[in-house]
Order: structure tokens, then sequence, then C-alpha cells
């Protein structure tokens, strides 16, 4: 069980650094995604199931999808130059 | 505020901070192992009791619905706050419009995005359902099935456009559903009471046990909840996109 744990600590630890250090806006949407997999991987290895189905259901999908379709918006909003 | 006499506060507060923080961790109980008996004792009663298979779902529709009710309110709350604070500016006549990106041209979609959209579109919002459903069974439950049904009302206007995708995600609708999902949690709280219960007591037959149906009152809680959070999320998803256009007056940014 412990061999499993280490590499999903290392992995959110790493994804979670990922969030911070990406500074562009589409990136760090892509990043809290990212970051969401590896909690929710790590939940279902400490056995919380129904946490992980949250994270991936709010973290993975809903938010980064809210981010995304509003950056493309305002993205597309602003007059060419 | 200089980045080296920033560095240099944050080593100091860390520094402050740090032997707090090893005597917590030598205190810590190991990896594992907790001192609560709250935990074992659902597992070891619930199957009996209620007649569920989750028990994640009989703490939260059941043994604590009242937290869960009052978190259900909260979230109403919020998203009726961020409706009022986006929907004000916009006035409430267009809220049930689609606004107008002004001189923006529309992005073409290309027959693969549309495909790859309508296939994915009834099996997203079938499993939100089946999650939704399976409550009292298995993982999952209002809140996440309802996460995922949201999301997956995206892919329309992924897929096809926007004006399609706010004709079909009519404000008015999710605003009633959002209502129903608060009300019917206040009725389980209230229901009970009429049969001289406690509050959020429950009163209803239980059913067998890993049957799609069982669990008594754990069903309709999970479905005011499930509609409470599906709405709740698609209005947020709707005010937050329209946000983002200008309105057919002229208004807005």
């Amino acid at each position: 069980m412990i061999a499993l744990l280490v590499p999903m600590f290392l992995l959110v630890a790493a994804t979670g650094a990922g969030v911070v250090l990406a500074r562009e806006p589409r990136r760090q949407a892509l990043a809290i995604a990212v970051n969401g997999v590896a909690l929710s991987l790590l939940f279902v290895a400490l056995r919380a199931p129904d946490v992980a189905y949250s994270e991936i259901a709010v973290g993975t999908a809903l938010v980064p999808l809210m981010f995304l379709s509003v950056l493309v918006s305002l993205k597309t909003d602003r007059p060419k130059s | 505020m200089t980045r080296r006499m920033r560095l240099v506060l944050a080593a100091l507060c860390a520094l402050m901070i740090a032997p707090a923080v090893v005597a917590v961790i030598g205190r810590m109980p190991a990896f594992g192992h907790h001192p609560l008996p709250y935990g074992d004792a659902i597992n070891r009663t619930t199957v009996a009791q209620r007649h569920v298979t989750n028990m994640v779902s009989a703490v939260n529709f059941d043994y604590r619905a009242f937290d869960t009710l009052g978190e259900e309110l909260m979230l109403v709350a919020a998203v009726t706050g961020t409706l009022v604070l986006l929907r004000g500016r916009r006035g409430e006549s267009l809220s049930d419009r689609a606004a107008q990106a002004g001189e923006r041209p529309v992005c073409e979609r290309s027959e693969a995005v549309t495909l790859a959209c309508r296939l994915f579109f009834p099996i997203i919002v079938t499993f939100g359902i089946y999650v939704i459903m399976h409550a009292q069974l298995t993982p999952g439950g209002g809140f996440q099935g309802g996460a995922i049904i949201a999301s997956g009302t995206l892919l329309l206007y992924l897929g096809e456009s926007y004006r399609l995708w706010r004709r079909l995600v009519h404000s008015l609708l999710f605003d009633m559903m959002e209502a129903t999902g608060a009300i019917v949690l206040v009725l389980c709280g209230l229901g009970p009471m009429l049969r001289g219960a406690a509050f959020l007591e429950n009163v209803l037959p239980l059913g067998q046990t890993g049957a799609l149906i069982c669990g008594g009152i754990i069903l309709v809680e999970n479905a005011g909840v499930a509609l409470a959070v599906t709405a709740g999320f698609i209005l947020l998803l709707v005010e937050f996109l329209e946000e983002t256009r200008a309105t057919r007056d002229g208004g807005g940014s």
C-alpha cells in the first residue's frame, strides 16, 4: 500500500507545483485539471471513492471547463490590433 | 517590497512556525491509524439499520442530513447571490435570451468536434443520471452526478453554438429546478414532523438492501441535492459565459 501511495503523493506535489508555476491562464486551467486527476487517483488509493468522484467531477471537469470557456470568449472578444 | 525582502520575510516566518509544525507532526497518529470510533461504528451498523451499501450517502443524507441541509442552502444562497450580482447589470428581462458578442465572428465548429459532442453529450448525461440514481448503492451521489450533468451541457455549446446552448439551457427552467431542490430538502426535514417524528428522521420504508430503491429518505434527499447542484452549476456556467458577451442593447463589456 505504502509503495503505491508514495508515488501518488509525489505526483500530487509535482502537479500542484505545476499549477503554481504555470503563468498563462489557459495553461493554468489545464494544470488544475491535471492536478485534479492526480488528487482523485490518490483518493482512490486511500479508499475514498466518493471524494475521488467529487474531485474528478468538479476539479478536473467543471472548474477548468468553466475557466477555459470563459477564457476563449474573452480572448476572441478583444479587437484585433 | 523587493523580491529579496520578501524571501527574507518568508524565511523568518517559516523559522518561527517550524517548532510548532514539528511538534504537531510528532504527535500525529501513525499513517492510516485514527483514534476515532465513529467511522467504524457506521461501517458496522449502517447496512442493518438503513439497508444501504454506500456509507457515505448514509452519513450525508441520513445520520448527518442536518449538515447537508445547511450545505445545500448555502450553495443555493451562493448561486443566488452570484446570479443577482451578474444579472443585476444586464437586467432580469434579458436573462433568458442569448447575449450578442458584438462584432465577433461566429466560430466555425469542425465536423469532427460536432460529431464527438453529439455522441458524448447523451452518454455523459446518462452517466450523470446513473451516478445520481445509485447514490445509496455505489460511490457517487447527487452532488457528483449533478456536476457531471452540468459540465456535460457545455458540450452543446462546444459542438453546436452558443445560441443553441442558451436556448436549450433555459435560465427560467433551471431557476425553478434550483428552488425545487432546496424545497425538497426542507420538506425532507419538515415532512417527518407531520407524523410526530423528529426533524429529518428517516420515516419512509427502507426497502430491500441492494435494491435500486432502498434507504427511505436518503433517496428523496439525494434527489433534492441532485436538482439543486445540477441547476446551480448550470446557472453559474450560463451567467459566467453570458458575462463575457455584450448585450443586444449595447451595454456590458
